[in-house]
């Protein structure tokens, strides 16, 4: 055993170097891609830099002309909320009643589980946005569908500043996969003796869900609303593919990143694009925070 | 492959196993719901394949899955339809996409050993910080990051986009393989100090060995992300020639736009193919990955 003794003793006496000397690519990264810039781009929104001149100090002057003289800023707000709030609930709906339909022990489980989570692996490239801008075209897939089907001449769905935004929430929801396999994960840990017990106490189906399924699952529909906002509020490639980069038509896409996007790289405003990055963070954090603060009132954690 | 993927470790419950499931109406009705989304939810990828098999002049008047005289001239269009030929373009999002799959699983896993095993002063600290980084988003270092890799000469080259891979900055795979460490029993690491081994050998023949299911899975999202990847490459590859080919497929959107919608079809077919590969090579590792740690893709 005394060699055991020195052995570890000599572990622990090097692990200092080992431990930093593991640690050091991480320690690197944090340091110089995520700590420096975090305090440069705080200091970045202060400032009127564009990248050609040395940046002036304009103290909050970015974040008050963003609040007050900014028609862009508001009209990219909006657009970005009414997405978030009509993809993730319709997103995390559909998700739970297909995980629901497929938890019936049907056989074929695995297949139609797979399938339904594709969209949301490919779901983010540039070809399903490219299929998307030819689907909700004037002459595309679903006019055609409508045409032979009902004789109905559509508009197109794309090029319409009252749809466009639409079809980009139904892209959206049409990832629903990861959602439904989360929830399918959830429901398998709900045991089925409650089922049985309610049963034996003539409780219906429909009531069994809103009594014991949903109950029981809120852990896991708290967890995905809080992902998926996150996620729908960091949308860009499919807006910017479908739009061209522009947010259009009329701006009627103009998701907070795309304009954050031409605020910084198009127009090269680096000051006031970094105060637009600064009130996307503190949004999403606002909103993570809200979640969790209302979480206590209404998820169900068993112990 | 098979043995990667099986491992254990990764626990998926079992399917519930009562076997009554109602009536058999209600049976028939669950399935006719499953097919019928299936059917919604696949017909515009399969549309668009068949498309990419058809003449131009039938792809407005087709609403079928089933191309009359399939052809691949679209194919040899979009191919050679930019400037350089997407074979280039392939070419450059593979070398991104190992680099950064090579960078992640290295770097990450290093930083995991050290959270988990190694004891030094400072590393609660650390922990703390890594744990910080998981939910910050990409925003708020964007600017100042780009502004550096200006400023150091990167910007039109594949640095930015590896490079930091390489110092560990997708928190979520160290998170990801410190959950997976804390489960792999001690005894093994003190067996080899007694055996004389060093901190680095006991990573390379105890800690990594074991955990080729979480570094595959890992390894597989990184690639997978990388190669999705649109906004990384948009701000920091300038010349077509360094384009990936999900740059590629955009910037064909505007070449060949709304005339030569067969041409773009098979391009985005092929930019989503090595993902479907992937995904058929590994869909349980990706499913299971899904499922115990809540990635959002």
């Amino acid at each position: 055993m005394p060699n055991a003794a020195a052995a570890s003793a000599r572990a622990v006496q090097g692990d200092d170097l080992a431990g930093y000397g593991f640690l050091l690519p991480w320690l690197l990264g944090f340091l110089l891609l995520t700590l420096g810039p975090v305090a440069a781009s705080f200091y970045l929104s202060l400032t009127d830099y564009s990248g050609l001149s040395a940046p002036n100090w304009v103290g909050i002057e970015n974040y008050t002309r963003i609040a007050t003289d900014d028609p862009r800023f508001i009209t990219a707000m909006t657009v970005t909320f009414t997405f978030v709030l009509l993809s993730v609930p319709l997103k995390l709906i559909f998700a739970l009643g297909v995980a629901v339909a497929l938890n019936k022990g049907l056989t074929g489980l695995s297949f139609f589980r797979a399938v339904f989570y594709l969209p949301s692996l490919i779901g983010g490239s540039v070809a399903i946005a490219v299929l998307w801008r030819q689907v909700f075209a004037g002459d595309g897939l679903l006019n055609q569908a409508l045409h032979t089907l009902f004789g109905y001449e559509g508009p197109s769905w794309i090029a319409n500043p009252s749809t466009s935004l639409y079809t980009l929430v139904l892209l959206a929801v049409w990832q629903f996969g990861s959602s439904m396999i989360i929830f399918l994960a959830g429901l398998r840990q709900i045991p089925q003796d409650i089922y049985e017990a309610a049963s034996i106490d003539g409780a219906q189906p429909v009531r069994q869900f809103f009594k014991i399924t949903l109950p029981l699952l809120t852990p896991v529909i708290f967890f995905n609303a809080v992902i998926q906002t996150i996620d729908a509020f960091k949308a860009f490639t499919s807006a910017f593919v479908i739009s061209d980069g522009t947010g259009g038509p009329i701006d009627s896409t103009l998701f907070y990143t795309l304009y954050l996007y031409q605020e910084a790289f198009t127009n090269f405003r680096f000051g006031y694009a970094s105060a637009l990055a600064w009130i996307l963070v503190l949004i999403i954090a606002a909103f993570t925070a809200l979640s969790f603060l209302s979480a206590r009132y209404w998820v169900h954690y068993d112990d | 492959m098979t043995e990667v993927v099986r491992a254990p470790a990764i626990a998926f419950p079992a399917a519930p196993s009562r076997a009554d499931i109602g009536s058999p109406w209600r049976r028939a009705f669950a399935y006719a719901l499953l097919l019928a989304v299936t059917f919604v939810l696949l017909y515009p990828l399969l549309w668009m394949v068949a498309s990419s098999l058809r003449p131009d002049s039938e792809i407005f008047h087709s609403t079928s899955l089933i191309p009359q005289a399939p052809t691949f001239d679209a194919y040899s269009r979009g191919w050679n339809g930019l400037s350089v030929g997407f074979s280039q373009l392939f070419l450059n999002s593979l070398l991104i996409s190992v680099l950064v799959v090579i960078g992640n699983v290295m770097s990450c896993a290093m930083a995991a050993y050290a959270f988990t095993r190694l004891r030094f002063r400072g590393r609660g600290f650390w922990f703390a910080m890594m744990l910080g980084t998981l939910m910050l988003p990409q925003h708020a270092v964007l600017i100042p990051q780009y502004i550096m890799f200006l400023k150091l000469g990167w910007v039109n080259t594949i640095l930015p986009l590896t490079i930091p891979k390489f110092l560990a900055v997708d928190a979520f795979f160290v998170f990801l393989m410190v959950q997976f460490f804390r489960g792999i029993p001690r005894e093994l690491d003190e067996a080899a100090v007694m055996d004389g081994c060093g901190p680095l050998r006991i990573f390379l023949k105890v800690i990594l060995p074991l955990s080729t299911p979480v570094l595959a899975t890992a390894a597989v999202f990184s690639f997978i992300w990388t190669w999705d990847d649109f906004f990384a490459p948009l701000i920091y590859l300038n010349d077509i020639e360094k384009y990936t080919a999900q740059l590629g497929l955009r910037t064909f959107v505007d070449s060949a736009g709304q005339s030569d919608w067969g041409a773009l079809f098979a391009m985005s077919t092929l930019t989503v193919l090595p993902i479907f590969i992937l995904f058929l090579m590994f869909q349980r590792l990706l499913i299971e990955g899904i499922a115990t740690t809540g990635m959002k893709r």
